[in-house]
C-alpha cells in the first residue's frame, strides 16, 4: 500500500473561528493505482491533495506515506520526503518563468543533490519521453499551454517517485490538447506509476479507475480499487520507453 | 542542495537584474570605499609619524625655538632672548643622562661654486656629535671634529645632493666653496638618505641631503645675528639609554625654565610624547571616520534588506514552487541568504578597488601620505560578509517561513 490515511482532519484558524476542511477522512491507495478525487469547491479535495503531497500536516489522524508517517516528520525530512516520492502537475504549469526548460525540469534534482550531470541527463530522459527535447533552451514564456504542461509533467517525473499528483491538469487547456496530456497520465499508469488526480470535471475522471468523491471535507464516496487482488506493484517509472514511442508518434 | 549550486543559481539571479543588483550594492559599494580610504589616511599618517620618530632617533630630545608673536614678547616684560648657545652647555654639564649634545643653528645664507648657488641649500651649524646622533655617516671625507669646533674653523660637510650639484662626479673634498661672502674648505660629504616629505610634522622635516653642516661655533661667529648672537634654533640631546629619555625631559625642562625665566620659547620634544601624541590624534580620526564609515554600511545593508524583502514578495510564488519540489525551508533560506551575501560581497570587492582609487586620488590631489594596509582590506571584506549575513538573515527567513501552499496560490 502507498498510501494510508486514517481518521485525517484539518482544522485552519481563521481570527476566532474554526474551520474544519477535512473531517475525518479514511483512503487507502495501492501502488499502481489511477484515482481521481471529485468534490465541488470547498469539499475538501485541495486541501487533501497538499497533505498527500506532503506540503501540509493534519490537525488529527495518521498518513502513511509509502512506509513513513509523515504528520511526525520535521520540515527537513518533509521537504525531503516530498522531493522523492511525490510529483506535482498544477493546472496553472507552475514553471518558473527565468529558468529555461531544461533548468525548470532539472530543479527537483537540485534538491535531490544529484550532480550535474545526471541531472542532465536525466532531464533529458524525461524531456525527450514528453516529445520536447528540442525545446530544452527555451524559456516557459516561449511555449503553447499544452507544452508547458508537459514540461510540467517531465518535471514531476524526474525524480522518478513512486506518486504523481495532478491538480486539474487540463484546466487551462483545450480539450485536445487536454487529451493529449490525459493520454501522457494514461500511459504513466500503464507504465506503474500511482496517479492521483484531483478535478471537478467528470469527463477527466472518466480516465481513471477509481474514483473518490468529497463533500464537506469528507469522503461521499468511493469507489474502490477494482484491482485490488489483482496487480502486484510493478516498479515505477518501468514500461517507460513504450508511451515514450507514442508520445514522439504524436 | 549544496553549495556550489547556490552560488550559482544566486550569481544567475543577480545577473539577470543587472540594474537592480548595481542600484542595491551601491550602498555597500562606497560604504567600503570610505572605510578602505579613511584606513589608508590613518595608516599613512601613522607611518609618516614612524618615520619621524625613526629620524629623530629613539633615545634623543630635541629642543626646539619657538618663534613668538610681537604681542607676546611685550607682555612679557623680563623676555628670555630665546634658545641659546648657553642652553646647549647647561645641558650637556648637567644631565647625568645626555652623552651628546649638539646645538643646532640655521644659518640664512646661499652656498656658491663658481656661479654655481643649488637652490634649498641649508647651511647648518653643528656639533661634532651630530653625524652620530642622526644616524648619518659621511661617505667620503670626515665630519665636523671637535677641533673644528675648538677654533671656529671654516670647514663645512655636504650633503650628497648638494655635492653633485656643486661637484658633479668630481672629488669635492680638499676643495673650497663659499657661504654667503666666507669661504670654506670642503672635509666631507654625506652619505645619501632616503627622504619623504613628511606632511602632518612636529617636527619640520627638510631635506637632510640638501644639508651643508658647519661647527656650530663658526656659525655663530661668521653669520652672528646682531639681536640675539647666541641665539640657536635647535638642540639635540642623546642620552645613553631608552629608559632615560624621561627623566633626562624632566632635567631638561627644569634647566630651561630656569634659564627662560619661565618664559616658555622653547619646546621639548620626546620620540614616546610624539608617538603618545599622534596615538591620540589618529584614535579620534579613527573613530570620527570609523562612524561616518559604519553609518553609511548601515544605510547599504538597510538598503540591501529593503530590495531582499521586496524580492521576497515578487519571488512568493517560485517559493511555493520549489518547496512543492522538495526545497526546505533551509534550502530557500540559504538561497536567499546567499543572494544578499553574494550582493554584499561583490559590492564590498568593488567597494575595496574604489577605496584604493580613493586613496591614490588623495596621495596625488591633497599630497596626504595614504597607504591601502593588507588590514583594512581584510576588515572591509569581513564588514561586507557580515553586513550581507546580518541584514540578509530576516529577508531570507521571511522567504523560508512562507507557507508553501499559501505561496503556490500566489499570483
Amino acid at each position: 500500500m502507498l498510501i494510508d490515511i486514517q481518521g485525517v482532519r484539518r482544522v485552519y484558524r481563521m481570527g476566532e473561528n474554526e474551520v474544519a476542511a477535512l473531517q475525518g477522512v479514511d483512503l487507502q491507495i495501492d501502488n499502481a493505482e489511477f484515482i481521481t478525487i471529485m468534490g465541488p469547491s470547498g469539499s475538501g479535495k485541495s486541501t487533501l491533495m497538499h497533505l498527500l503531497g506532503c506540503l501540509d500536516r493534519p490537525t488529527a489522524g495518521r498518513y502513511i506515506l509509502d512506509g513513513t508517517a509523515v504528520e511526525t516528520l520535521a520540515d527537513l525530512e518533509m521537504s525531503r520526503l516530498r522531493n522523492r516520492k511525490v510529483g506535482f502537475v498544477f493546472q496553472s504549469f507552475n514553471l518558473i518563468p527565468q529558468l529555461t526548460v531544461m533548468e525548470n525540469v532539472e530543479l527537483p534534482l537540485v534538491y535531490a543533490g544529484a550532480s550535474r550531470e545526471e541531472r542532465r541527463s536525466r532531464a533529458q530522459e524525461v524531456l525527450a519521453a514528453v516529445g520536447l527535447s528540442r525545446r530544452e533552451a527555451h524559456r516557459p514564456t516561449e511555449l503553447s499551454g499544452g507544452e508547458c504542461q508537459r514540461v510540467a509533467i517531465a518535471r514531476s517525473l524526474v525524480n522518478r517517485p513512486p506518486l504523481l499528483l495532478a491538480d486539474e491538469p487540463t484546466g487551462n487547456l483545450d480539450s485536445k490538447t487536454g487529451t493529449e496530456i490525459m493520454n501522457i497520465f494514461k500511459n504513466l499508469h500503464q507504465s506503474g506509476t500511482t496517479l492521483v488526480l484531483v478535478t471537478h470535471d467528470p469527463e477527466v475522471a472518466k480516465w481513471s479507475e477509481r474514483v473518490v468523491s468529497m463533500r464537506d471535507g469528507r469522503v461521499e464516496r468511493d469507489t474502490g480499487n477494482p484491482r485490488r487482488t489483482a496487480v502486484p506493484a510493478a516498479a515505477p517509472g518501468a514500461g517507460f520507453g513504450q508511451w515514450r514511442e507514442e508520445a514522439e508518434e504524436a | 542542495m549544496d553549495i556550489r549550486e547556490i552560488v550559482r543559481t544566486g550569481a544567475k539571479d543577480l545577473v539577470r537584474h543587472k540594474l537592480r543588483t548595481l542600484l542595491t550594492m551601491l550602498g555597500v559599494i562606497f560604504g567600503v570605499a570610505a572605510v578602505i580610504s579613511m584606513m589608508s589616511i590613518g595608516e599613512g599618517a601613522r607611518r609618516a609619524t614612524m618615520e619621524q620618530i625613526r629620524l629623530l632617533g629613539t633615545n634623543n630630545i630635541r629642543i626646539k625655538k619657538i618663534d613668538r608673536t610681537a604681542e607676546q614678547q611685550e607682555n612679557e616684560a623680563t623676555a628670555s632672548e630665546g634658545l641659546s648657545w648657553q642652553d646647549a652647555r647647561a645641558i650637556d654639564d648637567r644631565v647625568p643622562y645626555a652623552v651628546a649634545v649638539s646645538a643646532i643653528k640655521f644659518v640664512d645664507a646661499g652656498v656658491f661654486l663658481g656661479g654655481k648657488a643649488p637652490e634649498g641649500a641649508k647651511v647648518v651649524g653643528v656639533a661634532d656629535c651630530y653625524d652620530e646622533m642622526t644616524n648619518s655617516p659621511t661617505s667620503h671625507g670626515r665630519f665636523v671634529a671637535a677641533l673644528d669646533l675648538r677654533s671656529a674653523a671654516r670647514i663645512c660637510v655636504l650633503g650628497s645632493e648638494i655635492k653633485r650639484e656643486l661637484f658633479g662626479i668630481e672629488e669635492a673634498v680638499g676643495k673650497s666653496i663659499k657661504i654667503g661672502e666666507e669661504s670654506f674648505n670642503v672635509v666631507g660629504v654625506m652619505g645619501q638618505k632616503n627622504f619623504k616629505e613628511g606632511k602632518t610634522t612636529a617636527i619640520k622635516l627638510r631635506n637632510i641631503n640638501r644639508d651643508v653642516y658647519i661647527p656650530v661655533t663658526t656659525a655663530l661667529k661668521r653669520f652672528t645675528d646682531d639681536d640675539f648672537p647666541e641665539g640657536i634654533e635647535e638642540i639635540a640631546v642623546q642620552v645613553d639609554r631608552a629608559e632615560s629619555v624621561v627623566p633626562a625631559a624632566i632635567a631638561i625642562r627644569r634647566i630651561l625654565e630656569r634659564g627662560h625665566y619661565g618664559v616658555k620659547d622653547y619646546e621639548v620634544l620626546i620620540p614616546d610624547e610624539l608617538l603618545a601624541q599622534s596615538q591620540r590624534t589618529q584614535r579620534i580620526f579613527n573613530i570620527v571616520m570609523g562612524s561616518i564609515a559604519a553609518l553609511s554600511l548601515l544605510v547599504g545593508g538597510i538598503g540591501i534588506m529593503n530590495i531582499m524583502l521586496a524580492s521576497v514578495t515578487e519571488r512568493t510564488k517560485e517559493i511555493g514552487i520549489r518547496r512543492a519540489l522538495g526545497a526546505s525551508e533551509r534550502d530557500i533560506m540559504g538561497q536567499f541568504l546567499n543572494e544578499t551575501m553574494l550582493i554584499s560581497i561583490s559590492g564590498g570587492l568593488i567597494g575595496i578597488v574604489l577605496g584604493g582609487g580613493m586613496a591614490l586620488a588623495i596621495n596625488l590631489f591633497a599630497k596626504w601620505d595614504t597607504v591601502v594596509s593588507p588590514v583594512s582590506v581584510l576588515v572591509s571584506f569581513g564588514i561586507s560578509g557580515t553586513v550581507g549575513v546580518v541584514f540578509g538573515l530576516y529577508p531570507a527567513r521571511q522567504a523560508a517561513r512562507k507557507d508553501p501552499i499559501v505561496a503556490l496560490r500566489f499570483e
